[in-house]
Protein backbone atom coordinates (compact mmCIF):
# COMPACT_ATOMS: atom_id res chain seq x y z
CA UNK A 1 0.00 0.00 0.00
CA UNK A 2 2.28 3.46 -1.31
CA UNK A 3 -1.02 5.80 -0.27
CA UNK A 4 -0.35 7.80 2.47
CA UNK A 5 -3.51 8.59 2.60
CA UNK A 6 -4.51 5.66 3.26
CA UNK A 7 -1.82 5.02 5.66
CA UNK A 8 -2.93 8.00 7.28
CA UNK A 9 -6.50 6.85 7.36
CA UNK A 10 -5.27 3.30 8.59
CA UNK A 11 -2.78 4.10 11.27
CA UNK A 12 -5.61 7.06 12.92
CA UNK A 13 -8.29 4.17 12.89
CA UNK A 14 -5.94 1.87 14.39
CA UNK A 15 -4.76 3.95 17.14
CA UNK A 16 -8.40 5.75 18.39
CA UNK A 17 -10.25 2.44 18.53
CA UNK A 18 -7.17 1.09 21.07
CA UNK A 19 -7.44 4.03 22.60
CA UNK A 20 -11.76 4.90 22.53
CA UNK A 21 -11.61 0.86 24.16
CA UNK A 22 -8.75 1.18 26.29
CA UNK A 23 -10.17 4.69 28.33
CA UNK A 24 -13.80 4.06 28.36
CA UNK A 25 -16.17 1.72 29.41
CA UNK A 26 -19.58 1.83 27.21
CA UNK A 27 -20.05 1.43 23.55
CA UNK A 28 -21.07 5.42 23.31
CA UNK A 29 -18.45 6.81 25.08
CA UNK A 30 -15.58 4.95 23.68
CA UNK A 31 -17.46 5.74 19.89
CA UNK A 32 -17.19 9.26 21.32
CA UNK A 33 -13.31 9.18 22.14
CA UNK A 34 -12.57 7.14 19.41
CA UNK A 35 -13.68 9.63 17.02
CA UNK A 36 -12.31 12.41 18.61
CA UNK A 37 -9.11 10.85 18.52
CA UNK A 38 -9.31 9.67 15.04
CA UNK A 39 -11.12 13.83 13.97
CA UNK A 40 -7.40 14.80 15.49
CA UNK A 41 -5.58 12.49 14.09
CA UNK A 42 -6.70 13.36 10.26
CA UNK A 43 -7.64 16.89 10.74
CA UNK A 44 -4.46 17.82 12.22
CA UNK A 45 -2.58 16.25 9.71
CA UNK A 46 -4.34 17.41 6.54
CA UNK A 47 -3.92 21.00 8.35
CA UNK A 48 -0.14 20.63 8.64
CA UNK A 49 0.27 19.43 5.54
CA UNK A 50 -1.79 22.43 3.76
CA UNK A 51 0.13 24.64 5.84
CA UNK A 52 3.29 22.93 4.95
CA UNK A 53 2.33 22.97 1.14
CA UNK A 54 3.91 26.63 1.29
CA UNK A 55 7.15 25.97 2.04
CA UNK A 56 8.32 22.68 -0.35
CA UNK A 57 11.32 22.49 0.42
CA UNK B 1 -17.27 -1.59 38.59
CA UNK B 2 -16.56 -3.24 41.96
CA UNK B 3 -18.04 -6.54 42.72
CA UNK B 4 -17.65 -10.40 40.75
CA UNK B 5 -19.79 -10.99 37.59
CA UNK B 6 -20.10 -14.54 35.99
CA UNK B 7 -16.72 -12.97 34.02
CA UNK B 8 -14.90 -12.77 37.06
CA UNK B 9 -14.57 -16.00 38.07
CA UNK B 10 -11.84 -16.07 40.67
CA UNK B 11 -11.96 -12.81 41.93
CA UNK B 12 -12.72 -11.72 45.64
CA UNK B 13 -16.04 -9.74 46.39
CA UNK B 14 -13.94 -6.54 45.30
CA UNK B 15 -13.65 -7.70 41.52
CA UNK B 16 -9.78 -8.23 42.41
CA UNK B 17 -7.84 -11.57 41.09
CA UNK B 18 -4.99 -13.30 43.24
CA UNK B 19 -1.41 -11.31 42.66
CA UNK B 20 -0.48 -14.74 40.99
CA UNK B 21 -2.95 -14.91 38.95
CA UNK B 22 -2.92 -11.12 37.98
CA UNK B 23 1.30 -11.54 37.11
CA UNK B 24 0.32 -14.56 35.25
CA UNK B 25 -2.42 -12.41 33.57
CA UNK B 26 0.06 -9.97 32.67
CA UNK B 27 2.86 -12.44 31.24
CA UNK B 28 0.51 -14.34 29.14
CA UNK B 29 -0.82 -10.30 27.87
CA UNK B 30 3.13 -9.50 26.57
CA UNK B 31 3.56 -13.04 25.54
CA UNK B 32 0.29 -12.70 23.61
CA UNK B 33 -1.49 -9.59 22.84
CA UNK B 34 -4.80 -9.53 24.30
CA UNK B 35 -4.30 -12.75 25.95
CA UNK B 36 -4.13 -11.08 29.67
CA UNK B 37 -7.70 -9.59 29.20
CA UNK B 38 -9.14 -13.15 27.87
CA UNK B 39 -7.62 -15.01 30.92
CA UNK B 40 -9.03 -12.48 33.31
CA UNK B 41 -12.75 -12.65 31.15
CA UNK B 42 -12.72 -9.47 29.43
CA UNK B 43 -12.86 -11.71 26.20
CA UNK B 44 -14.00 -9.45 23.41
CA UNK B 45 -11.60 -6.62 24.52
CA UNK B 46 -8.85 -9.11 24.55
CA UNK B 47 -9.76 -10.19 21.55
CA UNK B 48 -9.79 -6.72 19.23
CA UNK B 49 -7.00 -5.75 21.43
CA UNK B 50 -4.80 -8.90 19.73
CA UNK B 51 -6.51 -7.68 16.00
CA UNK B 52 -5.10 -4.10 16.34
CA UNK B 53 -1.78 -5.22 17.99
CA UNK B 54 -1.52 -7.99 15.27
CA UNK B 55 -2.15 -5.87 12.60
CA UNK B 56 -0.25 -3.31 13.37
CA UNK B 57 2.31 -5.85 13.78
CA UNK B 58 2.23 -7.27 10.86
CA UNK B 59 1.66 -4.09 8.54
CA UNK B 60 5.17 -3.03 10.05
CA UNK B 61 6.59 -5.83 8.54
CA UNK B 62 4.77 -6.13 5.70
CA UNK B 63 6.13 -2.20 5.29
CA UNK B 64 9.62 -2.94 5.57
CA UNK B 65 9.45 -1.50 9.19
CA UNK B 66 12.66 -0.89 11.19
CA UNK B 67 13.44 -3.78 13.53
CA UNK B 68 15.61 -1.36 15.68
CA UNK B 69 19.57 -2.67 16.43
CA UNK B 70 21.23 -1.34 19.25
CA UNK B 71 24.39 1.42 17.95
CA UNK B 72 26.81 2.38 20.59
CA UNK B 73 26.97 5.66 19.08
CA UNK B 74 22.91 6.41 19.61
CA UNK B 75 22.81 4.05 22.53
CA UNK B 76 19.62 6.04 24.10
CA UNK B 77 17.43 6.26 21.52
CA UNK B 78 18.48 2.71 19.86
CA UNK B 79 17.69 1.27 23.30
CA UNK B 80 14.33 2.87 23.14
CA UNK B 81 13.50 1.83 19.73
CA UNK B 82 14.44 -1.80 20.96
CA UNK B 83 11.99 -1.79 24.26
CA UNK B 84 9.01 -0.12 21.21
CA UNK B 85 9.73 -3.41 19.43
CA UNK B 86 10.18 -5.91 22.03
CA UNK B 87 6.76 -4.78 23.65
CA UNK B 88 4.67 -7.43 21.26
CA UNK B 89 6.43 -10.40 22.97
CA UNK B 90 7.91 -13.13 21.41
CA UNK B 91 6.97 -12.23 17.90
CA UNK B 92 9.63 -9.50 17.96
CA UNK B 93 12.57 -12.05 18.24
CA UNK B 94 10.76 -14.28 15.53
CA UNK B 95 10.31 -11.21 13.07
CA UNK B 96 14.38 -10.76 14.18
CA UNK B 97 15.15 -14.25 12.84
CA UNK B 98 12.60 -13.89 9.48
CA UNK B 99 14.81 -10.72 8.39
CA UNK B 100 17.78 -11.12 9.59
CA UNK B 101 18.11 -14.92 9.85
CA UNK B 102 18.93 -14.29 13.56
CA UNK B 103 17.57 -12.96 16.51
CA UNK B 104 19.96 -9.64 16.68
CA UNK B 105 19.69 -7.00 18.87
CA UNK B 106 23.00 -5.00 18.23
CA UNK B 107 24.48 -2.98 15.21
CA UNK B 108 27.19 -4.65 13.74
CA UNK B 109 30.43 -2.90 13.74
CA UNK B 110 31.65 -4.94 10.37
CA UNK B 111 30.16 -2.63 7.46
CA UNK B 112 29.52 -5.67 5.16
CA UNK B 113 27.89 -7.59 7.70
CA UNK B 114 24.50 -9.72 6.54
CA UNK B 115 22.88 -7.99 9.32
CA UNK B 116 23.64 -4.44 8.48
CA UNK B 117 23.01 -4.42 4.88
CA UNK B 118 19.27 -5.88 5.22
CA UNK B 119 19.06 -3.05 7.76
CA UNK B 120 20.12 -0.53 5.54
CA UNK B 121 18.23 -2.60 2.65
CA UNK B 122 15.07 -2.18 4.39
CA UNK B 123 15.17 1.30 5.92
CA UNK B 124 15.85 2.45 2.51
CA UNK B 125 12.64 1.42 1.69
CA UNK B 126 10.13 4.17 0.62
CA UNK B 127 7.26 2.34 3.06
CA UNK B 128 10.12 1.82 6.11
CA UNK B 129 9.23 4.83 7.67
CA UNK B 130 5.18 3.27 7.77
CA UNK B 131 6.36 0.61 8.58
CA UNK B 132 8.36 1.45 11.75
CA UNK B 133 5.44 3.55 13.35
CA UNK B 134 3.40 0.44 13.01
CA UNK B 135 5.86 -1.85 14.10
CA UNK B 136 6.48 0.72 17.41
CA UNK B 137 2.67 1.65 17.78
CA UNK B 138 2.08 -2.43 18.21
CA UNK B 139 5.25 -2.70 20.73
CA UNK B 140 3.69 0.12 22.73
CA UNK B 141 0.41 -0.60 22.72
CA UNK B 142 0.48 -3.72 24.11
CA UNK B 143 3.05 -2.22 26.87
CA UNK B 144 0.33 0.03 28.09
CA UNK B 145 -2.09 -3.16 27.74
CA UNK B 146 0.06 -5.07 30.22
CA UNK B 147 -0.61 -1.59 32.87
CA UNK B 148 -4.09 -2.16 32.16
CA UNK B 149 -4.25 -6.38 32.85
CA UNK B 150 -2.85 -5.28 36.13
CA UNK B 151 -5.00 -2.97 37.07
CA UNK B 152 -8.20 -5.06 36.06
CA UNK B 153 -6.37 -7.87 37.81
CA UNK B 154 -5.80 -5.74 40.91
CA UNK B 155 -9.70 -4.71 40.66
CA UNK B 156 -9.16 -1.13 40.07
CA UNK B 157 -10.82 -1.31 37.49
CA UNK B 158 -13.42 -3.24 35.59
Amino acid sequence: MRSHLLHLLLYSTVVSTFFGVLARRGARDRFRLGSMIWATMVGGTLVLAYLMYAFPR
Amino acid sequence: MAGGGPRDAGADAAGAFSRGKTLLAVALAWAVPGLGHVVLGRVRRGILFFVLIAGSFALGLAHDGRLALRDPRQSVLTTLQIVANAGVGPADPAARWAVYGEIAYSMPQDPSSRRLVIFRDRTRSALSMYGTAYLWTAGLMNLLLLFDVWDIGRGRKA
